[in-house]
């Protein structure tokens, strides 16, 4: 196997789209990929040869979506190389798998407990933490991190016999930069805290090995890994969900219902709640598949080629500001001082450009930075050369047009 | 105080024909809009809900209102001189009778208008007729 950004462009229709009169140049994937025609064609199939509601019915069609659903669990779990004696749970989406920990976990949590979170996380990761601890009296503290994804020894002392929760992404969505992953878990681990990890921006890039991470709980979506919107999920090993309290309670999570009481299913039908979304899990399986036929290390390469490609166009570039690292990430994100973000966005837009301009839902990493927003653009696998050209050419043209004051 | 001259700011967008001539039709307006002071760029002038910065200011004389507006984004800066163009020179009444969306829509500028910029948009319209 061997990987070709030119070729595996071909599977994916609306790259050949044009934007305002120019070729479509799609440079927001942290945002959300898009989706190749094998994931299309299963969302196709299934409601043209399998449609019906799933562990349900005693008919032809119900089995066939059942057994496509449950598959579809398998081929996650073996997607993020998960243990035996652990579950897939379907969600909306990272944030709704972490709100589910965050509330099912609600119940073990004192005043004076601790949670922690790193300074590099999106929103999802850090108000549903924010309120848990309101809810509880507990303390919401923050690991800093450097810009550059570092932890420094003097904050060792942020996981202490206190820290109860530890939640932390494992890539930056508004920088782009790795987060100490590993050395944080094992400080968590020692001090018997749950851990959590926010996968939302690795999983597209990165394989991913919940075995030899270790952690509790892994959250993902389906939309940034070339599945559909809507779905994602929450990985966890068994003793940690099976403490969880439901966020959602209805049909399909329980096994006896009386007036009086309700005796909830096993997992992973426990955690959810109601008719699942169920073309959704059939696509995401269907982006996992597409994943697993491409050589998954030469396509990282070629996406941290792209970025570094763009880094090292702009780096002497005095009217520039680099957030992300140099290597080792798919994501430039930057400023220009002097020009407001969404002035260089409405430019790049008007070239067929799509980039993200904003805070990236992270206003203190914002803050962190010095910066009200940045622009960021986000590599995907069926980027090319060309494309991180024109897109530095366009930015370049935008400051010469907007920065005569 | 620059006069913003409605029709011909109408005119100038029904000539832009792609994105690219907004765009630069909105920069070019931007300069048009006479910026306020730090001193004026305070909280309680500050418009909520837009994705930039944007700050009103409202005069009245004689039962006329005029407006004073600016924003740290340039293209929002093009957007303001054209709500100003519509909205200066009238009564409170005459604002309130306005349909100052409608009338806004009627300058090309849909693509600048849709998505998460229609809310500050439209709080800066409501505030203009309160």
């Amino acid at each position: 196997m061997s990987f070709d950004a030119n070729t595996i462009r071909d599977e994916f229709p609306i790259l050949s789209m044009e934007a305002n009169e120019h070729p479509l140049v799609y440079l927001d994937n942290a945002a959300t990929t898009q989706k190749p025609q094998v994931v299309l064609d299963a969302l196709i199939s299934y409601y043209t040869t399998s449609n019906a509601n799933v562990h349900r019915g005693a008919h032809y069609l119900s089995d066939r979506a059942t057994a496509q659903f449950e598959h579809a669990r398998d081929r996650v779990a073996q997607f993020l190389n998960a243990p035996e004696n652990s579950y897939v749970i379907w969600t909306k989406g990272t944030t709704e798998a972490i709100n589910q920990v965050a509330h099912g976990l609600e119940w073990c949590i004192a005043p004076d407990d601790e949670i922690l979170i790193t300074s590099l996380e999106h929103h999802a990761n850090l108000v549903p933490w924010q309120q848990l601890a309101f809810r509880t009296g507990a303390r919401l503290r923050v690991l800093p991190l450097t810009s550059k994804g570092e932890w420094e020894p003097e904050y060792a002392h942020y996981f202490n016999e206190r820290t109860r929760i530890f939640a932390c992404t494992q890539i930056s969505n508004a920088i782009g930069v790795k987060t100490p992953l590993k050395d944080m878990l094992a400080a968590a681990k020692a001090v018997g805290a749950f851990t959590l990890v926010d996968g939302a921006q690795a999983v597209a890039h990165y394989e991913v090995d919940v075995t030899e991470l270790d952690c509790d709980f892994y959250a993902f979506s389906g939309h940034k890994m070339y599945g559909p919107t809507g779905i994602g999920a929450l990985y966890g090993k068994a003793h940690a969900l099976d403490v969880l309290t439901p966020l959602q309670t209805g049909g399909e999570m329980v096994s006896h219902v009386t007036y009086n009481s309700t005796e909830f299913n096993t997992l992973p039908y426990r955690l959810e709640a109601g008719t699942p979304n169920i073309e959704g899990v059939i696509g995401l399986s269907a982006a996992c598949d597409f994943l697993a036929c491409q050589d998954r290390e030469d396509m990282l390469i070629w996406e941290q080629k792209l970025a570094r490609y763009v880094y090292d166009e702009l780096k002497f570039n005095n009217d520039i500001e680099i957030y992300s690292p140099a290597t080792d990430t798919t994501v430039v994100s930057l400023s220009v001082p002097g020009i407001h973000t969404l002035d260089l966005n409405g430019y790049l837009d008007s070239q067929g450009v799509a980039v993200r301009a904003g805070s990236h839902c992270a206003h203190p990493l914002m803050a962190q930075l010095g910066v009200s927003s940045t622009l960021r653009a986000s590599f995907a696998c069926y980027n090319t050369l060309s494309e991180a050209r024109r897109f530095c050419d366009v930015l370049l043209e935008a400051i010469e047009i907007l920065g005569d004051d | 105080m620059t006069e913003l001259n409605r029709d011909a700011i109408q005119a100038q967008l029904q000539t832009c024909t792609s994105k690219e001539a907004t765009f630069k039709e909105l920069v070019s307006l931007s300069k048009q809009l006479d910026r306020l002071t730090d001193a004026e760029k305070i909280e309680e002038n500050k418009v909520k809900g837009c994705e930039s910065a944007v700050w009103l200011i409202e005069r009245q004389e004689n039962g006329v209102c005029t407006f004073q507006a600016d924003s740290d984004a340039k293209l929002m800066r093009g957007v303001l001189a054209v709500i100003l163009s519509l909205a200066n020179g009238h009564s409170k009444a005459e604002l309130q009778a306005m349909d100052l969306a409608a009338e806004l829509n009627e300058f090309n500028l849909s693509s600048y208008l849709t998505s998460s910029r229609t809310n500050g948009i439209l709080g800066i319209l409501k505030r203009i007729k309160s």
